[in-house]
């Protein structure tokens, strides 16, 4: 969290009259090149994004996330002035909003703050978008706690391996992808049959799946990139 | 028919003792279903000696190869992180004098020995400073690895220093809890031997006995199965390292979040030096003088001096020292490792590696039987010989290149005082500077010649250069020193406080990967 925060209690009558943007745009920080999402999320992210292991750079906790860009503060996805057309990570939907125990908090001073949707309805009741906004914080909070259960376990079968991503572009370019970590397929097949039933009973190995097939993404950022660096 | 060899029996309970014991049982792990035992015998009233705070990075893949998780040993030991040395005062004895001997080797070792090249041309800097970023790290306090390098890794090479009476109860949990080691709390009454003196057993004062086929001795200064049973000498080396006393302290920090330096401090004294090893708790700090040359009271109170107004209150322990090892390291069925084979003084934390190259050996070198047992002994005293008769080459050198004018460094520099084989190595580094090819060609040197290079050049010994001859290396040289400026400045913007890490790692954990 930078210093440019000012993170409140939502506020039925002192934010009565709010308005939060809701579009992508960079000025919103929506250029992001790997945002973090949970479990559940993954078949729709493995559906445009590789979904990869990461390190927490405060902790060195692992964390899953979707790769949406290749150098920092990227975001392939995204265009100016366009809706966000593929699947939008809960991370990036949650908008200036935080929880604090089972409240939900605002940063004022997040540049979505000011015009846009509404929180409040006339009457004072929380608006549509309010409402959810406080869905995805309810999804967000079991689903942090599940996602890191399963990264848990990853670790413990030891099933996660680094993995290198090294790209050339037709500019003549190159790119080394560091600090990024994949399920270990080797390990994953060698597995005993009553480690893999127990993955499978606790939906694991769908998301184990998942998360192998969407490396099948990664070709498809690097079009996309090639495409962006052509001009 | 052969007497196999299957059941371990160590004696003494401290570091020594442990990791020997872990060592062995990682190693055997898979005998150990048909019937290979390890047990360590461990007096309930003897007290731990603490030697050594310092370790060597070889600790680091010694307790990986056991099991030990990294993250346990930083909350458990105090540890924290060890880059490598700084000497200061040595040379000189001027306020700025000093030099580091760092952990990492010089850039590019192994393709071009940089020595000539900088004494060629200094560029002002230091020998450390332009061949690798270590020294630079040190001087900022800086961590040698981030939150996310994996446990065990390093992006500057590093050790430990921690709290060895912390150290020896963490080592037991884990052997006895994780790789089967037995453990017995009893007295060694009486030991019974064979008619060529092999060791059978141990009779304990609690009652009952404990019988072995290999017995390793690991009762510190007592050295009772290899000194007292079976008489094997100690031979001295005070005619050459002269301190016999130390004294120690454990000095508090004045906050919790106190800088803490991530490399030892060693600071010469009028009649020997002082050691600062940061802990996450609390500071070890103590001098190692010759009694011959000051009063225990006059060191006591340098002593305190060093340490300043944080001495207030604390009284130093006084540990007696005797510098030497055995004539033989192993003899019959008992080998020695530890302070039992040996002690110097701890001026490059010499101790623990020792502990885990010799444990490593009895462990790789196990003989299978009584009858190659002796073939595996002289191999094991040729190769610990020359590892002791090196680690004091080394120490030495740290003391005769001095000219500081105090009667104990003036005596180091009596050329009767150095060993033959070091005077011969001065007299040709006058000539060629020291690098891994001709002189230091063993498997797993303690010191390898970038450790010479560091204390030699870093106490401004010179040697002759050829220009002519560096002509083939130059662009080489160049760029490897080029390399490890750009390195320098990365690193020292990439890596945390020393003390910053530390706390990290022990609030969150270091991944395994």
């Amino acid at each position: 969290m930078t210093a440019m925060t000012n993170i409140v209690l939502l506020d039925t009558k002192a934010h009565r009259d709010l308005c939060v943007e809701t579009g992508a745009s960079a000025r919103f920080g929506d250029a992001r090149r790997f945002v973090p999402v949970i479990v559940g999320e993954f078949a729709h992210a493995a559906a445009h994004y590789p979904i990869l292991l990461s390190k927490d750079a405060e902790t060195g906790g692992f964390f899953c996330g979707a790769m949406l860009g290749i150098d920092e503060d990227e975001n392939l996805f995204l265009t100016e002035g366009k809706p966000f057309e593929t699947y939008r990570p809960l991370n990036l939907q949650r908008g200036p909003f935080f929880t604090a125990g089972s409240d939900i908090a605002i940063d004022l001073d997040n540049p979505r703050v000011g015009s846009g949707q509404a929180l409040f309805g006339a009457d004072g009741q929380p608006s549509l978008y309010l409402k959810s906004i406080m869905n995805l914080f309810r999804d967000l909070k079991t689903g942090l706690e599940q996602t890191r259960v399963f990264v848990e376990t990853l670790l413990s079968l030891k099933l996660i391996e680094p993995i290198d991503i090294g790209l050339s572009f037709d500019d003549g370019s190159r790119r080394r992808l560091e600090d990024l970590y994949t399920v270990n397929q080797d390990a994953l097949n060698a597995l005993s049959d009553d480690k893999v039933v127990e993955l499978f009973r606790r939906g694991y190995l769908r998301a184990i799946y998942l998360m192998i097939a969407s490396l099948k993404q990664l070709p498809m950022l690097a079009q996309k990139k090639n495409a962006r660096l052509a001009g | 028919m052969l007497k196999p060899v299957s059941n371990v029996v160590i004696v003494g309970g401290g570091t020594a003792g442990w990791l020997t014991a872990g060592v062995i049982a990682a190693r055997h792990q898979g005998r150990m279903k048909s019937g290979f035992t390890v047990t360590l015998i461990e007096s309930p009233d003897i007290k731990i000696i603490g030697v050594g705070e310092g370790t060597w990075p070889t600790l680091r893949s010694t307790l990986e190869k056991m099991g030990v998780s990294e993250t346990d040993l930083f909350r458990h030991c105090d540890a924290a992180f060890k880059q490598g040395a700084r000497f200061a005062r040595w040379t000189t004895g001027v306020e700025d004098d000093g030099y580091y001997h760092p952990l990492m080797l010089p850039q590019g070792f192994h393709q071009v020995n940089l020595v000539p090249h900088w004494l060629e041309d200094e560029g002002g800097r230091s020998f450390c400073d332009s061949v690798t970023p270590q020294g630079a790290l040190c001087d900022d306090g800086l961590a040698p690895k981030t939150i996310t390098t994996p446990q065990y890794q390093a992006m500057a090479n590093y050790a430990y220093h921690l709290d060895a009476g912390k150290f020896a109860p963490f080592l037991q949990k884990h052997c006895t809890e994780k790789l089967g080691v037995r453990h017995v709390l009893a007295d060694v009454q009486g030991v019974k031997q064979a008619e060529n003196g092999d060791i059978e057993s141990l009779a304990l004062k609690q009652g009952g006995e404990i019988v072995g086929d290999l017995f390793v001795d690991c009762t510190g200064f007592a050295s009772l199965l290899l000194g007292k049973t079976l008489g094997v000498g100690f031979k001295s080396c005070s005619d050459v390292l002269f301190c016999d006393t130390a004294i120690a302290v454990q000095v508090p920090y004045a906050h919790p979040d106190d800088a803490m330096a991530s490399h030892t401090i060693s600071t010469a004294q009028s009649a020997g030096w002082t050691w600062d090893i940061g802990l996450s708790a609390r500071r070890g700090v103590g001098y190692v003088y010759s009694s011959r040359h000051i009063s225990d009271d006059e060191a006591a109170s340098e002593l305190m001096r060093y340490i300043g107004p944080q001495a207030k209150g604390l009284t130093p322990r006084k540990i007696p020292i005797r510098g030497g090892y055995r004539e033989t390291f192993w003899k019959n069925n008992v080998v020695a490792v530890g302070l039992s084979s040996g002690f110097l003084e701890p001026l490059e934390s010499s101790a623990i590696v020792l502990v885990e190259l010799s444990a490593k050996l009895i462990a790789e070198q196990m003989p299978a039987n009584r009858e190659v047992m002796d073939i595996v002994a002289r191999r094991f005293n040729e190769v610990n010989h020359y590892r002791w008769g090196r680690i004091i080459d080394f120490l030495k050198l740290h003391y005769v290149l001095t000219q500081r004018p105090e009667k104990f460094w003036r005596d180091n520099t009596d050329p009767a005082t150095v060993p033959d084989r070091l005077k011969d190595l001065l007299q040709l580094w006058k000539y060629q500077p020291p690098w891994f090819l001709e002189e230091f060609d063993r498997l797993e040197e303690v010191f390898p010649a970038a450790s010479y290079q560091y204390v030699l050049y870093g106490m401004g010994f010179r040697t002759a250069v050829d220009r002519d001859d560096n002509a083939q290396t130059r662009s080489l040289a160049r760029q490897q020193m080029q390399e490890n400026a750009v390195m320098t400045q990365k690193m020292r913007k990439q890596l945390p406080k020393n003390r910053d890490l530390v706390r990290k790692i022990q609030e969150y954990g270091l991944q395994p990967i």
